[in-house]
């Protein structure tokens, strides 16, 4: 059924009362434009905190890992520096330099994820398979090293539990070119395709005092010229041994997120040769007590998306009394919210994708509601709505940028 | 470059009754424990004199019969203070830092679903992270609570 | 690469259309699933596709131990979807909760919700896996077929 009234098709299927479940995203609107979002989060809340208060830290230390899939490393290491503050260890230099070559080899590939799935999400969709193509070298040096392609396994409390050889090292300082390279590319491509900029420039806008008001983090806040970055400002790791730039933009908007996630692209490989040379010999690991004696500590990571920070109170036992994570999007919230208001209802694919939400938050279900009706829509029909509506009312088309990248692949 | 000492000084100039309620386990990191009735006051203290402008999270602790509250806000120079604050678990009333912090939502609503927090001043919302069907007056986070099995 | 070779028999079933959906998962096998239908290890050259709604889908690719959440919709989507159906958990956290057993938000697995066809074991499940999982279904209904 088509309403020429208002554009939108009538939802798909039948609607079971007997089976709601809460939509990811419900849309007060008028017309084509939004009044406001409310955003359900928690469909990927599994009782991770209070499951650790029945683990030991070591089992904790896997179980972190895999809170996110993509920063699996950030959540790791976030969580293993606050016990090992706790504890007073020590961890050695070279077991510190690791870590921060693992952390940047993940802002990479999670960077590059994030490219292909904002390609996706405006209709540029080679540029999934180029960027993922390109995604793939560092996940073979990830496996290479780690011995996994996601949830590396790499740290212990104390320190990791695997060495970078020398040849490894080496293929690592190789892909780094490469990549460096295949970059160079996409960054032409955001600054000088007009395609490009037309659809992204404007878009998601937050103002620089927004920003700071709603607390953004990571690129999304940074993108608002909001100079934040917890590699600069509290480092840890071995960042605080590292010259490398806090990359920002005044674009207030996607288009200015997406010009700081390539850049900071290029930051980190600067900053993995950097770690690479100058990494020093010695141990890998120190001896973490079972029972880590009474105390707290507040622990923060710059993860791809932003400020992670876990919070770890100890009991004197082999368990913790309580681990409290906060990861980088919750904290975008609002912002989002507010990037939303009084825009097309056709921009919200992309500015929810850029801030770089958790993969699946885009998997929800939409719920459109105006004065008199509401509407259910799967995210992919609101993102081919979006396609639509800016072919149709931009003349913005991506089939020839899809067939010029296309050609570079082969 | 915030220093934690510093702080500890300022802390204590403006707060006396701070005195001997101030750590400093490492660089960067102080961490205070104040009454529920001087909490704002050093709260708003700390985010307009002090420029402590983001607030990381919030964190809940199940304590014996009190409920621990623990603000996390860093400054930009990295230091984070750590302001501590309790409610009794029979009446656990805290009014909420949205007007300070509009990020703070979702830090409350975990706290009223995990804890049982009853957060005074949120505006009409969806509960985080819990479903509508789970129970209202259950919390898992509270060391008590133990899952039903299946 | 061998699963080449056990890829031919393919050619005379049906492509499979294949919905994916993430049950409340940390997100890595999901990764994993899409990354292999990028150019390296491109699923779609084997005739599947990707599909938006459960409407035309054949297989239900699911990632994630199921949070309470989520079960409703997994419930819903699999009602949705026309015989024949089938399920593939992807993931160790989807074939038995894996690392969230005993979570208390979790139901520790897909079976505990729909039936489920095939397992594919991982954590995450690799794209390499999730091929050999897959071609290992459709061989296997190939053979129900022909008896």
């Amino acid at each position: 059924m088509h309403d020429p009234k208002n554009k939108f098709r009538i939802p798909m299927g039948p609607q079971h009362p007997a089976l709601k479940e809460p939509e990811g995203f419900s849309v007060a609107l008028k017309g084509e434009k939004i009044l406001g979002v409310e955003i359900r989060l928690g469909y990927n809340h599994r009782g991770i905190e209070k499951a650790c208060e029945q683990r030991s830290y070591v089992q904790d230390v896997y179980l972190i890992e895999r809170i996110c899939g993509i920063c699996s490393h950030t959540h790791s290491t976030c969580f293993v520096q606050a016990v090992e503050e706790i504890a007073g260890l020590i961890v050695p230099e070279r077991a510190q330099y690791i870590r921060t070559i693992i952390g940047e080899l993940e802002r990479i590939h999670s960077h590059l994820l994030w490219l292909g799935v904002a390609g996706h999400e405006i209709g540029f969709d080679t540029l999934l398979m180029y960027s993922w193509r390109d995604r793939e070298i560092v996940m073979d040096i990830l496996a290479q090293v780690t011995g996994n392609r996601v949830n590396y396994g790499m740290n212990t409390i104390g320190g990791v539990r695997r060495d970078i050889s020398k040849d490894q090292a080496a293929d690592v300082l190789k892909a780094m070119d490469l990549l460096e390279e295949r970059t160079k590319y996409y960054i032409e491509i955001a600054t000088q395709e007009t395609t490009i900029i037309k659809r992204l420039k404007g878009v998601g806008v937050l103002s620089h005092e927004d920003a700071l008001r709603l607390d953004a983090v990571g690129p999304t806040g940074r993108a608002s010229g909001v100079r934040r970055d917890v590699r600069a400002d509290d480092p840890y790791a071995a960042y605080g041994k590292l010259n490398f730039d806090v990359i920002t933009s005044n674009h207030n908007d996607v288009y200015g997120r997406t010009l700081v996630r390539v850049k900071e692209l290029m930051e980190s490989y600067k900053m993995i040769r950097q770690a690479l040379k100058d990494i020093p010999d010695g141990p890998i690991t120190v001896k973490a007590p079972r029972n880590i004696p009474a105390g707290e500590a507040l622990s923060r990571y710059e993860a791809p998306r932003g400020e992670d920070v876990h919070y770890v109170l100890a009991n004197g036992t082999d368990k913790p009394e309580r681990v409290k994570v906060r990861a980088p999007t919750l904290a975008n919230v609002q912002a989002v919210k507010h990037m939303l208001r009084d825009r097309f209802l056709a921009d919200m694919p992309i500015v929810i994708a850029a801030i770089d939400p958790c993969f699946s938050c885009t998997d929800r279900m939409v719920s459109l509601n105006e004065e008199d009706h509401s509407h259910l829509l799967r995210w992919d029909e609101l993102r081919a709505y979006s396609i639509k509506w800016h072919r149709d009312n931009m003349s913005i088309d991506f089939s020839g940028l899809n067939k010029k990248l296309m050609d570079r692949i082969k | 470059m915030k220093k934690v000492e510093a702080l500890r000084d300022e802390l204590v100039k403006n707060f006396s009754f701070l005195d001997g309620k101030i750590g400093i386990p490492r660089p960067r990191r102080v961490f205070v424990e104040v009454g529920q009735d001087k909490f704002e006051e050093v709260f708003v203290w700390a985010k307009d004199k002090q420029d402590f402008s983001h607030l990381c999270t919030i964190t809940g602790l199940d304590e014996n019969d009190r409920l621990i509250l623990i603000y996390h806000l860093a400054h930009d120079s990295g230091v984070l203070l750590n302001i501590r604050t309790s409610v009794p678990k029979s009446d656990p009333r805290i009014k909420s830092i949205i007007k300070y912090f509009p990020g703070a939502e979702i830090y409350e609503r975990e706290l009223e679903d995990l804890f049982g927090a009853k957060v005074e001043g949120l505006p009409e919302g969806n509960r985080y992270p819990l479903t509508d069907e789970w129970p209202k007056d259950e919390h898992p986070l509270l060391k008590d609570w133990k899952p039903k099995s299946a | 690469m061998g699963v080449i070779k056990k890829i031919v028999n393919w050619g005379r079933i049906k492509s499979p259309w294949v919905l994916h959906f993430n049950t409340g998962a940390c997100n890595a096998c999901d990764i994993e699933i899409i990354a292999s239908l990028t150019p390296r290890y491109d699923l779609e050259r084997f005739g599947v596709v990707l599909k938006g709604t459960p409407r035309h889908a054949d297989i239900l690719l699911c990632s994630g131990p199921v949070t309470r959440q989520m079960e409703e919709r997994l419930k819903k989507i699999y009602a949705q979807m026309a015989e024949p159906k089938f399920v593939v958990a992807v993931g160790t956290c989807s074939c038995s909760g894996g690392v969230f057993k005993g979570c208390y938000n979790v139901k520790e697995g897909i079976d505990k919700v729909i039936p489920v066809s095939a397992y594919i074991p991982g954590c995450p499940a690799s794209p390499k896996a999730i091929i050999d999982g897959v071609v290992k279904l459709l061989h296997s209904l190939e053979e129900e077929e022909s008896k």
